[in-house]
């Protein structure tokens, strides 16, 4: 390296670039004071609040936008829609670094990041936590096999390019059912807190609430990531296939909202709906950011022709049920009131999530965004598979 | 619930209409167990001074770890770091405990705590009551009862605890409320309650009878079927649309497999 920068003396970096690397720089701070100090010299988590910021963001949100990767996955190897080739790999690099990213955070979040192997020898097998450790683990490397064909194209190494597609299927489909599981599992997550988690949410089909919703990111993802990436690395959209694509949508949040009100009606929880004051809010901003409009939108063929059309539909979309993973992880739980029954030292039962553990995590996000430039730059990541 | 079990249950009485908020307790469980007073495994709840003079009620209950029947953090724990011990305590091993604070989550009752405050080198565990199961292995009461100097905490066999507990109901009703709180909650819990003043306000939450804990394991069962099924599904589907497909190639003319290289690529 030294000897580029030598040779080359005017080293051109891109500002963004720069920015990236500053904000993770921040992050990597952040992180060894937590690791010297605790947890709580970093965060305002607490006795009451276990779990905040970081489960909800890097946890709930990193992993359902992952999603796109096995919703293409399955789109283009198990139905064989192979004209939906182009969005594979983007989307697949895309579940690739968001996973990773959330092992990154898992590190910060645990207590014993040392031991997060344990989870692969020491099994309780009533922990939903454990079928999501395992599951993300083993999808991680299931993605990596996916992904590999590209860095093999762009080294030529076409032998081995072929070898992993003649033997990709029995991947896909493992990678498709480990997605499913740990999808819903993050649903099944909080099927333990049914004295904490607000009525509105807490129900025993969270899992396939959280599975159907899954595919929906997924897909409101991929338009998201090919509408910026194409912007951002001046190459052409692939609107039609977008546009294809986005036609999914209305069945899949028409099948989101007839699941979760047909299970609110049958719990006798409608009630619920409109005098729960700040909780009716949330859910009904949620419902409607996440599903209704984007509903509407979806079904609208000038909606989906449109490149702005169908990346403001996808954002909404997004921002929509991102809320709703928040709701469920963070907003909507409400801890044991500690006011009551802990000494003052003790009682916080307010969570404000601090700077600095926002900072972990906008780190960690910049490191995604930084690795898939680079992929994108490096790697025929936009480029037609030929062999 | 489980009625043979229970009977072999060790467990704690609490009487709130005995308790004088001496705090002894809270001391007796540092000493016995090591505990720093900042993260004391046992603390005092109170609602305080209520009513006007001359007419004052105050109430206050010593709470720690419920040991309940069917332990939520038993169950949500990934790595099994938790263990119930056969006459009723629920134990956490810290040489396995990973840190991530699901328990604390899974508990209804909120009891676990973690060292927010400790690096990688000092090390954040989890930490909770233990019923002191080194006194009870050598027939002494633990630590906070031994210590009780108005009876207010009692230790005994659960099923025995129980019968006292309605019995004392049922020789004052005037001064009890009509509930046994932990006889059913959560499917049953090793720390009994008895209060004059409604269990709210001794900060307890309401619970069910059936344990929290029922769902997420009726979920976990049938994750591996499931996850079975599903790839038979897949693997079905894979295969009937390469059929389709292939059929509905051989049905055209082989022009189109002649002009163009791309769709036949890698499918065979």
């Amino acid at each position: 390296m030294r000897v580029n920068v030598a040779i080359h003396p005017r080293l051109r970096v891109a500002p963004l670039v720069v920015v990236l690397l500053v904000l993770m720089g921040i992050a990597f701070v952040v992180a060894m004071i937590r690791y010297a100090n605790g947890i709580g010299a970093i965060s305002d988590l607490s006795y009451s609040y276990p779990w905040g910021f970081w489960i909800s963001f890097d946890l709930f949100t990193g992993v359902a936008i992952g999603s796109g990767a096995f919703v293409m996955a399955a789109t283009v190897y198990i139905f064989q829609l192979k004209e939906f080739q182009p969005l594979l790999r983007p989307s697949v690099l895309t579940g690739l670094l968001g996973y990773i990213m959330v092992v990154i955070a898992l590190l910060v979040d645990l207590g014993h990041p040392e031991r997060i192997w344990y989870m692969m020898i020491y099994w309780n097998h009533t922990s939903v936590l454990l079928e999501i450790g395992i599951c993300v683990m083993t999808y991680l490397t299931v993605l990596a096999i996916e992904f590999s064909p590209v860095v093999f194209d762009g080294r030529k190494w076409n032998k081995a390019a072929h070898f992993v597609h003649r033997f990709i299927m029995p991947f896909v489909i493992l990678g498709v059912v480990l997605s499913t599981l740990h999808q819903s599992s993050l649903g099944s997550l909080l099927l333990i807190q049914p004295a904490k988690l607000y009525p509105l949410w807490w129900t025993p089909i969270l899992p396939v609430l959280f599975f159907i919703s899954a595919i929906s990111i997924g897909i409101a993802m991929i338009i998201f990531e090919s509408s910026v990436s194409s912007r951002y690395f001046h190459r052409g959209l692939e609107l039609p296939l977008l546009e294809k694509l986005g036609r999914a949508v209305p069945y899949v949040l028409g099948l989101y909202l007839i699941v979760r009100f047909t299970q609110l009606t049958i719990s006798g929880k409608l009630p619920y709906l409109f005098t729960s004051g700040i909780m009716s809010v949330l859910f009904w901003t949620e419902i409607t950011v996440g599903a209704i409009v984007p509903l509407i939108l979806f079904s609208m063929s000038r909606v989906r022709k449109s490149p702005t059309g169908i990346f403001v539909a996808a954002v909404v979309l997004l921002f929509g049920m991102i809320l709703n993973r928040f709701d469920v992880s963070w907003f909507s739980v409400k801890h044991p009131d500690p006011l009551s029954y802990l000494p003052s030292i003790m009682s916080n039962v307010k969570y404000l999530p601090t700077l600095p553990e926002m900072s972990v995590s906008v780190g960690i996000f910049a490191f995604g965004i930084l690795m898939f430039g680079l992929a994108a730059k490096y790697l025929p990541l936009f480029e037609e598979e030929h062999h | 619930m489980s009625d043979i079990k229970s009977i072999q249950h060790k467990a704690f009485l609490f009487d709130a209409t005995r308790c004088i908020d001496c705090r002894a307790c809270m001391m007796a469980c540092s000493v016995e167990n090591n505990i720093a007073m900042d993260k004391t495994r046992i603390w005092v709840a109170g609602v305080g001074l209520k009513g006007e003079y001359p007419n004052l009620e105050r109430a206050s209950m010593v709470y720690h770890c419920m040991h309940c029947e069917v332990p939520a953090c038993k169950s949500a724990c990934p790595v099994g770091a938790y263990s119930q011990r056969e006459d009723g305590p629920v134990l956490y091993n810290k040489d396995l405990c990973i840190g991530c604070r699901y328990c604390m989550n899974a508990c209804p009752f909120g009891v676990p705590h973690f060292d927010y405050d400790k690096g990688l080198i000092e090390g954040a565990f989890i930490d909770k009551c233990t019923m002191c199961p080194q006194r009870i292995d050598n027939n002494e009461e633990p630590a906070c009862v031994a210590t009780c100097p108005t009876e207010a905490l009692e230790f005994g066999e659960r099923a025995d605890l129980i019968k006292e507990a309605h019995a004392r109901i049922a020789a004052h009703p005037d001064r009890y409320v009509n509930h046994v709180y932990g006889e059913t909650e959560n499917g049953g819990t090793s720390y009994l309650i008895l209060s004059h003043v409604p269990f709210e306000e001794l900060g307890l939450p309401k619970l069910d009878e059936t344990p929290v804990t029922k769902v997420s394991e009726a979920v976990m069962g049938i994750t591996i079927p499931f996850a079975v099924t599903w790839g038979a599904v897949l693997t079905g589907v894979t295969l009937g649309v390469r059929a389709y497909n292939k059929k509905k190639e051989a049905g055209r003319t082989q022009d189109a497999e002649a002009n163009s290289e791309q769709p036949a690529e890698q499918s065979k």
